[in-house]
């Protein structure tokens, strides 16, 4: 039986580690659109959207694989080293292709201008894509909620966990609807893509180092982890 | 400064016994400052802390008796980019007969905290009421430069000074301005300027990062000054690859951009500390105001002289100029119709402007003699115990 309360206690006691997790790819995407308070909510849902969904697809695996998926530590950096390439890539796209506003005359910073002349089409699906792979993050809160979702008895049991483990964390997130009072600054969205341009280097590092460790790493070094946690968690 | 530039017509020498007289309240401090040391039995101490009492009375003194500020204010600067690391690696050889220190000395605290380093510690320090460095509050005898010594000198200096830490305390600057001042002139002179902005973005990247990563990212892998201070030892391909960007960051930004723009490249381009500083430009009373009745045309001589680039024809314009300016000097010095002034908050622009210096000049100077001061005389005094 999953407990309401723990899964929402679990997420709202854990939220600074996820805010932290995920600030570096939501914040200066946020900052990168600049919005109005409604605009930037909308955003953050989707991006949240996409996260519960990386979640989900978590909860799935852990219930039916009952832990031997996510802990095995050849399949997890195989799954980190792409989501961390998946994530250097959207932010190195988005960091060239976010829209970008017309200029605007000092004196009526928000005055409606039109573009005149072919428009920048291509839109990077970003935030719903930029929450997937961030929700596939194995940080130790995320590691605690799937081992408490691999106990349940059922896939909608683990999947309830999750999602109410996901609400707990979402209420540290509010405080990044912030970000739309910036919009008042005219290099914010400059500043906010070379941000993603930097971050796109490191987590492109990242998604290096994990391949170099799974090609290196035994296929069967994760069975010693799953043991211990085995034990611990029927201890 | 970019493109020397001589005023046409430069103001007045004030006499020497003024200029002795405005200085004499200087002397007394930084002798009160300087005796303690001046008492030590050692001779290569005496030596360094006379030399260096000396050294920044005369730079006060030509201040005051020349009116001109970047040309002395850069002499102290450049002596203390050069010499800050002459001290810092002497004292590291002498410690443990190395620039690069293990992981296990990191651990046990014994990293010495820069104040590069507080931006990234503040959002851990807030969600998990940790400290993000491995070095110690309160000064030890294997690592005395403290965490908590290091803050309260960063906020004394940020609350009076605000930007101008940049230009007055600051231990790192002096080696780029050092490199910028040698060629007579720039051989890149269009630089495009929304690289003012890059600094932001790496401060943003670095603040979040550290408090994803709970480790401080700038100093890690981003930090060109390593290269001259201390680094963590090269044992795997990751510690190599740091030591790497180290080295190719400080040619690049430190030696090499320097020496062909004549600009501070780094710290206009590259520092993250930098852009966090200008946060708190506004806690300063003293800023530069540009009066827009007496520039009229405008030469642009300011814009052309700014080593940070920190002046565009917009700042110009609104005779206020950005939180990026490090209150140097040099646009002031080289304004032909004493447009562009020293001001202080909440008094009218251009009104009495020599005061305004004077009082800037009486605090950054204090400041310049007690931080900037006391390294140049510890590296002085190994230098003088080597010869001695």
């Amino acid at each position: 039986m999953i407990s309401v309360t723990e899964a929402f206690a679990l997420g709202l006691g854990s939220g600074p580690i996820c805010v932290a997790s995920c600030g570096p790819v939501l914040l200066p995407w946020l900052g990168a659109e600049p919005r109005d308070l409604r605009g930037t909510g909308r955003l953050l849902a989707i991006f949240l959207a996409g996260r519960l969904a990386g979640y989900q697809g978590f909860a799935v695996v852990a219930w039916a694989a009952g832990l031997t998926i996510p802990l095995d530590l050849r399949s997890r950096t195989l799954v980190f080293g792409l989501a961390n390439f998946g994530l250097a890539a959207l932010l190195a796209i988005s960091a060239c292709f976010t829209r970008r506003r017309c200029a605007q005359p000092p004196d009526k910073p928000h005055t409606r201008l039109y573009q005149i002349g072919a428009a920048n089409r291509f839109r990077p699906p970003a935030a719903l894509t930029l929450g997937f792979l961030t929700g596939l993050n194995l940080c130790p809160p995320f590691v605690a909620a799937g081992i408490r979702a691999a106990a349940a008895h059922s896939l909608p049991g683990a999947l309830a966990f999750f999602a109410l483990f996901f609400a707990g964390t979402c209420v540290w997130f509010l405080p990044s609807l912030t970000v739309s009072s910036l919009r008042r600054f005219s290099a914010v969205p400059a500043v906010a893509r070379m941000t993603m341009g930097a971050l796109a280097i490191y987590y492109a590092y990242l998604g290096v180092v994990s391949a170099a460790s799974w090609r290196l790493a035994p296929s069967r070094a994760g069975n010693l982890v799953i043991f211990i946690t085995r034990t611990v968690s029927h201890a | 400064m970019p493109d020397q530039v001589h005023s046409s017509a430069p103001a007045p020498p004030r006499s020497v016994g003024r200029s002795l007289l405005l200085s004499l309240p200087m002397a007394l401090f930084t002798l009160l400052l300087f005796t303690p040391v001046l008492r030590q039995p050692g001779q290569p101490a005496k030596l360094a802390a006379l030399v260096t009492w000396v050294f920044m009375l005369a730079l006060f003194f030509l201040m005051m008796r020349t009116r001109q500020t970047y040309r002395w204010r850069r002499i102290f600067f450049i002596t203390l980019g050069f010499l800050f690391p002459v001290g810092f690696i002497w004292d590291l050889v002498a410690l443990r007969s190395s620039m690069s220190i293990p992981i296990e000395r990191m651990l046990s605290g014994d990293t010495p905290f820069c104040f590069m380093v507080i931006p990234m510690t503040l959002i851990p320090a807030a969600l998990k009421k940790t400290i993000i460095f491995p070095g110690s509050i309160l000064p030890t005898p294997s690592n005395p430069h403290s965490i908590a010594m290091m803050v309260a000198l960063w906020l004394l200096a940020t609350v009076i000074l605000g930007k101008a830490w940049c230009s007055y305390g600051c231990f790192f600057g002096g080696l780029d301005e050092g490199f910028s001042s040698i060629p007579k002139k720039a051989r890149v002179r269009k630089i495009n300027p929304k690289w003012r902005l890059a600094p932001w973005a790496i401060l943003v990247a670095i603040v979040l990062l550290s408090a994803a990563t709970f480790e401080p990212v700038y100093c890690s892998w981003l930090c060109p000054f390593k290269a001259v201070t201390e680094f963590p030892q090269v044992r795997s391909t990751q510690t190599a690859l740091q030591f790497g960007i180290f080295i190719t960051l400080f040619l690049g930004l430190v030696v090499v951009l320097p020496f062909l723009t004549k600009r501070r490249t780094q710290c206009a381009f590259f520092c993250p500390f930098g852009a966090f500083q200008s946060i708190f430009s506004r806690t300063s009373i003293f800023d530069v105001r540009i009066d827009k009745e007496k520039c009229g045309a405008g030469c642009l001589l300011c814009q052309n002289n700014c080593p940070t680039l920190a002046i565009d024809q917009e700042a110009i314009r609104a005779g206020k100029l950005p939180s990026s300016c490090m209150r140097c000097g040099a646009c002031i010095d080289v304004c032909r119709k004493d447009a562009a002034v020293w001001h202080i908050k909440g008094t009218p622009v251009g009104v009495k402007p020599e005061r305004a210096r004077l009082l800037y000049l009486y605090a950054a100077w204090t400041f310049a003699s007690m931080f900037g001061g006391s390294i140049i005389a510890h590296s002085l005094e190994r230098l003088i115990g080597l010869v001695m």
